[in-house]
Formats: structure tokens, sequence, C-alpha cells
């Protein structure tokens, strides 16, 4: 894939990608960038990742089963690059939807993504180079206080 | 008298004394005139002995008694004999009895034995113990069954009647009848385990697991996207090659071109660290004749050495060619006989050169490949029967080197030599690293003294010892990676690991990773795992010892049995925990090499990553079941297909029409499809003939190719002398015109008999692909980013010119999504929309696309007439014989002028005969190609399909359309009138 994938297409985690570092300069015809998955972490149940491609409406409805029917006190809401305005507004709704019962906490973090090079020249000389970007995330923990 | 009549009355007549005549037989003229009166007496009656004796015969009767309905007793009277001659007349009657006792002995019609009896005596088992029987009737029946056995089938199972079952199952006799039976096709060393859950199919020389008896599809798919499914790979044919590096390219060069992307000599896979893969083609034919894909792996560099090791995977449909073809560009053509015994005979057979003879070019023994090489080893006290490891059925003086002069370049066949098992899925590094250890150090004491077995020998050398744990440290990195995908695509792994079977758990458990949060991990291991996601495996730990031939065949013939290792976990104080010291034996070296997930297109990235694992042979079962235990699902050749579908690659030899192993393939299939469709009744089948389908079965894609480079040739030339209005304003005339031509052309297509291949796939021509891909886009939809628009030409009709000028004739892979309904099907038609087609998307009707309408059958009066002859022709030759009556026939059914070309025997009921028409303007839409994988796709939760279309009538079409619409095609199965709005996707 020559271009910059689609930020909406993304399968998890939609990047930009402008957020490269500006140490590796590259000429666009000579590679091939490849884009690695983000690393994944162990996933609990009341995790919820949140991506562009899926349906808002159909993961709002999960994080509300989850907190209502799941029996979860308390749900993390994680988006990165691209999914953090979504995480937001899923939070954000959550929230209003339960007529304050609920109560944010976010955390933003950083995270590591590895874009691999591939060359294309014809002489097959050169190496292929694996670069690494950070992009934000955040992660929202949506709770329900504890009564005392 | 029918002619059935006849031939009963001859088979009665047949034992009948020359003196003993029936009634019916008029010819006879002396008896014309007395027989007639007889008619009661029937059968045996009249005789030809005299006519005198005759009267004097029935004037006996009148005497003595009178049998049987006679009307007219009267009539006797009148030819009445006056006297008798006794001696003829005895002899005469003797000749009758005879005959008589001759007819009763003999069982005529169904000689069952149950006839014989009532049918309120017989039962159902009678025919199989006939022990049931009356015991009168035992002798008889006994001796028919025999009798019918030796008919049926020629002395089957003679010898395993002789033996009773218990003998039958005995270890040596059971090994004896395996190897009997994979004579024909080779079994894998899994071969028992799968045939008892597998429906097992004949493929390609091997015996293979086809699909899982238990339903299985969506947990095998779920396995493959979140936890692992594993494979038997090991009928892939491994070739090894070894030489100087610089020969092993320049020969190896002329198989590929770097045009289509990396080669044998990419830097990355030279150096060892990565598996490669190509596209091979015979030597310096580039693009016109490919091989079929590979996959390759280099061996690490050994210091000051310019000797290096390859091998090449190949399936073994292509092994043959491939094989061929490297032994010319190596100029191998020395064979090298395998020393017979060479543990007996003296200590080295030199090579023997062979001349000139391939005795690989025989069927049997290409892909039977495989020595004997555990039982030449053995001393000859051991059992005759011994189980066959690898492929035992090439006789074991098969050459399986050969060598160059010039070159110095040796070529191993390895078929069979070295197990692959594929493990695809996200935590299949969790299930490889829960399944193995790395392997022990041995003990000190066995140090000091020399041993036979390669790991205490393996300990000696310090930085063999050295290697081995800085790569049992990264294969100890591998537990804190959550995901394979997060590895670098095609890493390469040396290890060596404990037998397996030693921490087999008692009960089945699943293998999940144990990633330990951020806070936990300290600062060094952090490192180590992010320069492994970064760089990969260092370059020194992917040497293996599996490499040397010399180790694999003592980690082969020095294997620990089942039944000893038992014996030892009997012997432990504590029942079932682990044994104290690893047995000197237990240590096997394994080679790890990361497949890449789905690395083409935008969704699903690194879907269906793995690691293939390659073992020394013998070792298959013993890896497998502790691999099995750890929670993974097994797939077969179904789901290798399913897992090339999803990630959205060609699979071989299905997807490689223009390879002769594809070639093969399409045929089979063909064959198949057809006899399974003939198996219903002409009534129950579909007719694709109304359905508008030319060719349900296989696909014409010589014929496309060549009608739709005329067309394009047609249309640019009409491009030329129009102005450039034509294609923008009048969307719906350009589409109408070049249809009026297309009669023409399917006239022009008939008469040119196409023998030569002249199609070909652009496999990967990565910039024409590149371009093609850009341009398959809509170039308007939202979000849609195009950074390089300066560098990709857009889409305009000259430089579809210069593009068609290169590729005119090729087909391209393409992916079809239905974004709404309808699930594609193999075969099914890649169709042009018509401007009304792209309004119906415009106004989103979820009704679908458009309907063909239905087609007219020209061959339903034909094949009727021909039925009518055919019965004609078996009523008229009474007496003839039935062959020669048909031929006529044939002929009068092929004076219609219109099928003078072709055999009226081929005609099958809703199947258009055999010149097709023009594939490409047969029904209301243009073809543009077909689909040869298509299924509802779990991973993208509609109908998707993969297939060709022609480069030609993709830029014809891409460029009558308005560019919001570009790339939708439609789709339509071949029983099928509807079609599909699809979306056309090119992924590089």
């Amino acid at each position: 894939m020559t271009e910059p994938r689609n930020p909406g297409m993304s399968s998890t985690a939609p990047v930009h990608p402008d957020a490269t570092s500006p140490a590796v300069e590259m000429d666009p015809v000579e590679y091939t960038l490849r884009k690695r998955l983000p690393r994944k972490l162990p996933k609990r149940r009341n995790d919820v990742y949140v991506n562009m491609k899926t349906d808002f409406r159909a993961q709002l409805a999960r994080c509300q089963k989850l907190l209502e029917g799941g029996g979860h006190r308390e749900i993390c809401v994680h988006g990165l690059g691209l999914a953090i305005n979504r995480a937001i507004n899923i939070a954000l709704q959550l929230q209003t939807s339960s007529q304050g019962a609920l109560q944010l906490a976010a955390n933003t973090s950083t995270v590591e993504l590895v874009d691999d090079l591939e060359p294309e020249d014809p002489d097959e000389a050169g190496e292929p180079m694996t670069r690494t970007r950070n992009n934000s995330a955040i992660h929202i923990k949506v709770f329900y206080p504890d009564p005392q | 008298m029918s002619a059935a009549k006849v031939k009963m009355r001859e088979k009665k007549m047949r034992n009948q004394p020359a003196s003993v005549q029936y009634p019916s037989s008029q010819g006879s003229g002396q008896e014309g005139g007395d027989t007639p009166s007889t008619g009661a007496t029937g059968g045996d009656g009249p005789s030809d002995i005299h006519r005198s004796t005759d009267r004097q015969k029935k004037h006996h009767h009148r005497s003595g008694w009178v049998r049987g309905h006679q009307r007219d007793g009267g009539s006797y009277d009148k030819e009445m004999p006056k006297y008798i001659t006794g001696g003829a007349f005895a002899k005469a009657r003797a000749a009758e009895v005879s005959a008589m006792l001759k007819a009763v002995t003999k069982t005529t019609g169904s000689s069952h034995v149950f006839g014989a009896l009532p049918k309120h005596m017989r039962r159902r088992a009678m025919s199989h113990n006939t022990k049931r029987l009356p015991r009168r009737l035992r002798d008889v029946a006994n001796r028919l069954r025999e009798k019918s056995l030796q008919a049926g089938s020629k002395k089957k199972k003679e010898q395993a009647k002789c033996k009773s079952r218990k003998a039958r199952r005995r270890h040596g006799n059971l090994l004896l009848e395996f190897n009997r039976r994979q004579r024909k096709n080779v079994w894998l060393e899994t071969h028992i385990w799968h045939a008892k859950r597998f429906h097992m199919v004949k493929k390609w020389g091997y015996c293979l697991g086809d699909r899982p008896t238990y339903k299985c599809y969506r947990p095998s798919y779920r396995a493959m996207s979140t936890h692992c499914l594993l494979q038997d790979l090991s009928y892939y044919c491994c070739i090894e090659l070894q030489g100087e590096e610089d020969k092993l390219l320049a020969s190896l060069s002329q198989l590929t071109s770097k045009e289509a992307g990396p080669t044998f000599a990419a830097v990355l896979c030279t150096s060892g660290k990565r598996q490669g893969s190509v596209v091979v083609y015979r030597a310096g034919l580039y693009p016109s004749q490919p091989l079929g894909p590979v996959t390759f792996l280099w061996r690490p560099r050994t210091q000051g050495s310019t000797h290096r090791q390859l091998w090449i995977w190949a399936h073994p449909t292509n092994k043959q060619d491939l094989l061929a073809e490297l032994q010319s560009v190596c100029q191998c053509t020395e064979a090298i006989v395998p020393p017979l015994v060479p543990a007996a005979t003296t200590a080295e057979t030199g090579p023997t050169p062979e001349p000139e003879t391939r005795p690989e070019k025989t069927p049997e023994a290409t892909r039977l490949p495989g020595t004997k090489r555990k039982r030449n080893c053995k001393d000859a006290g051991e059992p005759p029967a011994k189980k066959i490891l690898g492929d035992g059925t090439r006789s074991p003086t098969c050459p399986v080197t050969w060598r160059s002069n010039s070159t110095g370049i040796v070529i191993n066949d390895l078929t069979m030599e070295i197990v692959r098992y594929r493990l695809i899925g996200p935590q299949s590094h969790s299930v490889l690293a829960e399944t193995f250890e790395a392997a022990t150090d041995c003990d000190e004491r066995n140090k000091s003294q020399t041993s036979s077995l390669w790991w205490p020998e393996h300990c000696k050398d310090e930085s063999k010892m050295n290697l081995h744990r800085q790569q049992a440290d990264v294969f100890h990195i591998l537990k804190d990676i959550y995901s394979t995908g997060e590895l670098p695509a095609g890493t390469v792994l040396g290890l060596a690991v404990d037998d397996p079977r030693l921490t087999l758990p008692t009960k089945k458990v699943k293998a999940l990773p144990s990633v330990k949060q951020t806070q936990e991990v300290d600062e060094a291991e952090e490192e180590k795992r992010r320069e492994l996601m970064l760089r990969g495996v260092p370059e020194h730990c992917c040497q293996s010892s599996l490499w040397d031939q010399s180790v694999r065949d003592n980690v082969t013939n020095n294997k620990m049995s089942e039944q000893e290792l038992n014996r030892m976990k009997s012997e432990v104080l504590v029942p079932g925990s682990r044994l104290s010291s690893t047995p000197p034996q237990g240590r096997v070296p394994v080679l790890l090499v990361h497949q890449p997930g789905k690395q083409v297109g935008h969704e699903m990235n690194s879907w269906g990553a793995g690691w293939d694992l390659l073992l020394p042979k013998g070792w298959g079962m013993a890896f497998w079941v502790p691999l099995v235990y750890r929670g993974v699902r097994i797939g077969g050749l179904n789901m290798s297909l399913k897992h090339s579908q999803n990630k959205g690659i060609p699979h071989f030899p299905h997807d490689y029409p223009d390879c002769p192993a594809g070639v093969c393939f399409e045929e089979e299939q063909e064959a198949e499809l057809l006899n399974k469709f003939k198996r219903r009744p002409p009534a129950k089948r579909t007719n694709y003939i109304k359905h508008g389908c030319l060719a349900p079965f296989r696909c014409p894609w010589q014929q496309l190719a060549e009608e739709w480079e005329l067309i394009a040739m047609q249309t640019t030339t009409r491009t030329d002398t129009l102005t450039e209005e034509e294609t923008t304003s009048r969307p719906d005339d350009s589409v109408a015109k070049p249809q009026s031509r297309f009669t023409v052309l399917s006239i022009d297509s008939k008469h040119t008999p196409r023998s030569l291949q002249t199609f070909n796939i652009l496999h990967m021509n990565r910039k024409s692909l590149r371009l093609l891909s850009d341009w398959c886009r809509p170039t308007t939809s939202k979000g849609q980013r195009r950074c390089r628009v300066g560098q990709a030409p857009p889409l305009d009709s000259s430089a579809a010119r210069q593009f068609l000028a290169e590729h005119g004739t090729s087909v391209v892979w393409v992916r079809l999504s239905l974004p709404s309904k309808g699930k594609p099907e193999l075969h099914a038609a890649v169709c042009v929309p018509v401007a009304e087609d792209l309004r119906l998307l415009n106004k989103k009707l979820d009704g679908g696309g458009p309907q063909e309408p239905l087609h007219k059958n020209h061959f339903k009066s034909r094949i009727k007439r021909k039925k009518k002859g055919a019965k004609k022709a078996a009523t008229s030759s009474d007496k003839t014989d039935g062959k020669e009556s048909d031929l006529p026939n044939l002929t009068t059914s092929t004076e219609n002028p219109k099928s003078s070309s072709e055999s009226s025997a081929d005609l099958i009921f809703g199947l258009w005969p055999d010149p097709l028409p023009s594939v490409t303007s047969h029904c209301s839409r243009v073809t543009l190609g077909w689909v040869t994988q298509g299924d509802f796709s779990l991973s993208a939760g509609c109908g998707e399909a993969l297939g060709f279309v022609s480069v030609a009538g993709l830029l014809n079409t891409l460029l009558d359309q308005p560019a919001e619409h570009r790339g939708v095609v439609l789709l339509r199965n071949p029983a099928s009138l509807q079609y599909r709005l699809a979306k056309i996707n090119i992924e590089v």
C-alpha cells in the first residue's frame, strides 16, 4: 500500500500519517509502507476498544449493555488516534444518558506504532527499514461512584 | 419374435440332443407336416426319428395313458404307427430323458438358492450367513457365494480372509498393510490421526485431510482470527540447493524477474533472516510461462564461507516442473545414486554418474520421493516390516541428488524429509511457547565421553551452546508478545527443543498469552522485546541444526519410541509428574518460520498471521499431539483455501490458470463438476443455457482475453477519430456502441482456433498493478486522500492506451465485495454495468441489481431429435448389432448444417456445446471476467469474491464510468439471473 491509509478505514488503530518521526526521510518510490497493528494488551471483559469502522450507535449500545446488563461497575473506553474523539463522545453520551450517575476519569497516553518500509529498488540492495512513531491514545474510565 | 426371445430359446436348445426338437422350430422341413397336431404335448413331445415310429408312439400313447388337454383325440388316429422298432425308440427316449435331466439340474435364470425357498421362509441375512439357510441348500449356497465373490472382486482380501483379526492387527502385519496401502498415495506422518477425524482425499500423490467430519467451519474461522489453527503441510515439497552463493543466484535469476517484486536475491532473504516468496517462471520466459509460487529460505552464512544452502518449498503439483527447470538452469544433470546399504558396504560409493536418464520424469518416481534411510541404517536384527518414514514408496536406488560439474551446485530432493506444520492465528506463538521448552543442557558427566547422539556433541561446542542460549532467550521473549502479527513478517528462528511429549498435559488446555502488565516488566526485557519487534530475530539466531543432513538423520533414527517413553513415565515416583531428567535422545532441532498475515488491502491487516514449524522426519506425531493438547483447532485443505480467501491472495493451484498445475486443476475441476451435474436427472438440473451461462464449470480465460483485446483495439481506434466528448457526455451511447460490434467479434472468434496460450496474469508487476489499483477507486469519495496524485497519471484514454499496449492480453486478480446482498459462487460472471444500473446504485434500492432476461435454449430441439433418433435406431436394429446401427443414425443427426462441427454425443441438456460463442457479449451485460473463489466472508460480513478480470475490459469500463462510480461492476452467479452490484478492488 503506497499511500497512507484512509484513517476512517483502518481496523483498530486509526493513525495519522503526519505523525511520523522526522528522523527517517524516505523516498516514496523506493519503499512500500506497511503498517503493523498496534501492540495489544490483554483485554478484560469491561475493556472497550473504540474504532472508526464500527457504527457509533453499536459501540455505544455495547458500553451501555456492559454497564447495565453486564453488571460491571466500571468500564474502560480506549481510543487511539482518530478514534479519540469518538471515545470521548461515547463516554459523554454514557454520562448524559445516565443522568449524572456515572462519572468519568480520563487518562491519556502515547502509543508506539511500528511501520515497515520495504525497499522496492530494482537491484535489491536496500535494507528494509522499520520505524517507530508515536500516536496519542485516551483511556476513559466510566464508573459508578461508590455509595459512601 | 424379439431378439431376447431368440436368445433365450437358443440358450435352451444348447443342451438338447440333436434328435430332439422343440415344436416352435418350424424351420426343419421334415417335420412340417405332423407337428401342428401335437401342440398339446408341448415341449418334449414330438421326435424326428421316423415318421413310422412317431406314429407308433402316438398309437402307444393312445392305447396307454393320455396326458394333457386334447381337444380332438381322434386326430392321433390318423398318424398312428403300425409298429415300433424297440432299439430306435429307446434310443430316442434316452436322449430325451437325458436332455430333460440336464435341463432340470441346470438352473436357468436367477440362480439364487433362495428361489427354492418359499417366500415366508426367506430371511434378510441369508446371503451373508449361509447358516441361516436350511441345511439342504447350504452347500449350494456356499458354492454360489464363493463363485460370486471370485467373480465380483478378484481375490479381494484373499489374504485378510485367512488371517484372524488378531493376526492382522499385530503390529508388524499392520505396518505391512499400511505400507502396502500407501504405495500409490503417500501418507503423511499424521495420517492415522487425520483418517480418524477427517474426510480424506487422494490428491497430488498424497492422502490428505480435506475437512473434519465434525461441524467446525465457524469455529475454525474463529480459531484463525482469535486463537490458533493447526495444519499439516508436510506434503509441500522441499528442494535443497547447495553451492556458491553467486553461482546459485546467477542460475536462479533466470527463473524470476525483478519486475515482479523481490526475487531470490533480496538482501533480507539472502541473509537468512526472512523467508521469501516468489513466483517462478520457466527459464528466461518471464512473463509468459509461469510455474507457480514457491517460498524459499536461505541458510544463514557461516563465517568465511561462500557456500550456501537454500531450501525451496513448492507445491507437489508444481514440483516436477520446478525440479526439471532447476536442473537445467543449474546444469545439474548428474544423478547421484544413493548408496544402497551405506552401513554395510565400503566407506562411500562414489557419485556414479547416471547418463542422461531422468528417472524423476516418471510420475510415480516424481512424487514418491524419500528414502528408506532408516531401514538401511538399522541392523538386520530388526523385524522386516518397519514403519517407513518419509516416503518409502520409491525405490531406494532412485536418485534424489544431482550435481553439476561446471557450477558445483548440488540439488537435493528433500520431499517428505522435513515435516512442516502451520499454525495460523494471533495466538500461535503462545501455543508454541507453551508446547516447547528450549533444550536443556546435558549432564556434565556425559560431556566427557563421546556419544552417537547429536546433542551431547553439540553441547561440547561452546560457541554452539552460546548460540543456543541466545535462541532460547529470543524464544522466551515470544511469550511477552500478545499477537503473532506484531512480529516482522517472515522472521526465522532456529531452536533446539526438548521432546514435547515429556511435558504433555494430562488434559487439553487452551494456551493463552501470558503478557505481563507494563508495570511488572523490567527495563531490559522490555528493551529486548522492542528489539525483537523492530528488527526481528538477529541473524545468527536463524541458524539451526535442522539444516544438517547428518543431524536430521541422527535425530530421526534415535527417536525414543512411545512405548519406552510411557515405561519411563510409569516409573516416576509421583504419577503424572515430569521426568526428572530429559533422556539424552530427547532433543530435536526445529526451525520456526513466521508467516505474514494479510498484507494487501486496507482491512483486516495482518489477519491470519502465524508460524510454520519445521521438524525432522519421524517426529511428526511426537509434536502433533502436544500441539493439539494446547487447544488448537485442526484444519484441512478446505481451511487453507478459506485462509487464503480471507487473506485475499490467490491460492495455488486453484487461482493460477496460467501455470501448468493450474490448468491441470481446472480440467480436473471441470470433469468433477460435470460429473456431478450429470448425476442429476435432466429435469432437475440447472439449465445453464437458459441462464445465459456459457461455461459454468470452467473459465475460458484465453477466449476472454482475446475478445477483449479486439474490443479494446476497436474502441481505441474509434476514440481516436471521435472527439473526447463521446466518452464524457454520452455515457449511454458509448456503452451501447461496443455491443453492436460484439456480434461481429463472435463470428470472428469462432473461426480462429486457439491452441497457443497468450494470456497471462499480471502476477506482481507491482507498478502496473498499483496504477490500476489507483484507477479503480472512485476519485471523489469522502475521506479518500490522494497524496500522490502527481505520480499516478489520471485515468484517461491516452494513459489507458499506453497501459494496454503493455498488458493488453492480461487478466488481473481482483477482489470483489458485495455491499448489499448476494453470495457469490464459483465461476460467477463479473459484468459491466450499463448506465441504468449505476442509477440504481444511486437510489440505493435494496432489491439488488438488474435481472438477466431468460435465454432461449436452441439446443433443446436438437437434443430431442437426437433422442428420438436413438430410439428409432434401437427399434430398427433388431437383428443387427447395436453398434453398427448407431453410426448411420449419428450421421443423420449431423446432417443439420448448424451442428456439423460438433459431434452430437457432446450435447448435454442444459450445457452449451463446445465451440462457445463470444463469451463477452453473450448476456445483456458485457462480461469482464469470472470468480474463482466466492463465499460469504466471515471477516467482512458480506459476500466476497476473488477472481480475474480482463485488463483491457476493466480499463474500458473504467473509462466509461463516471468518476464517482469508478470500480462498480455487476456479479452474477451461474445458476441465477440476478445481477448484484459489487465493488472492485485491486490490492497491491
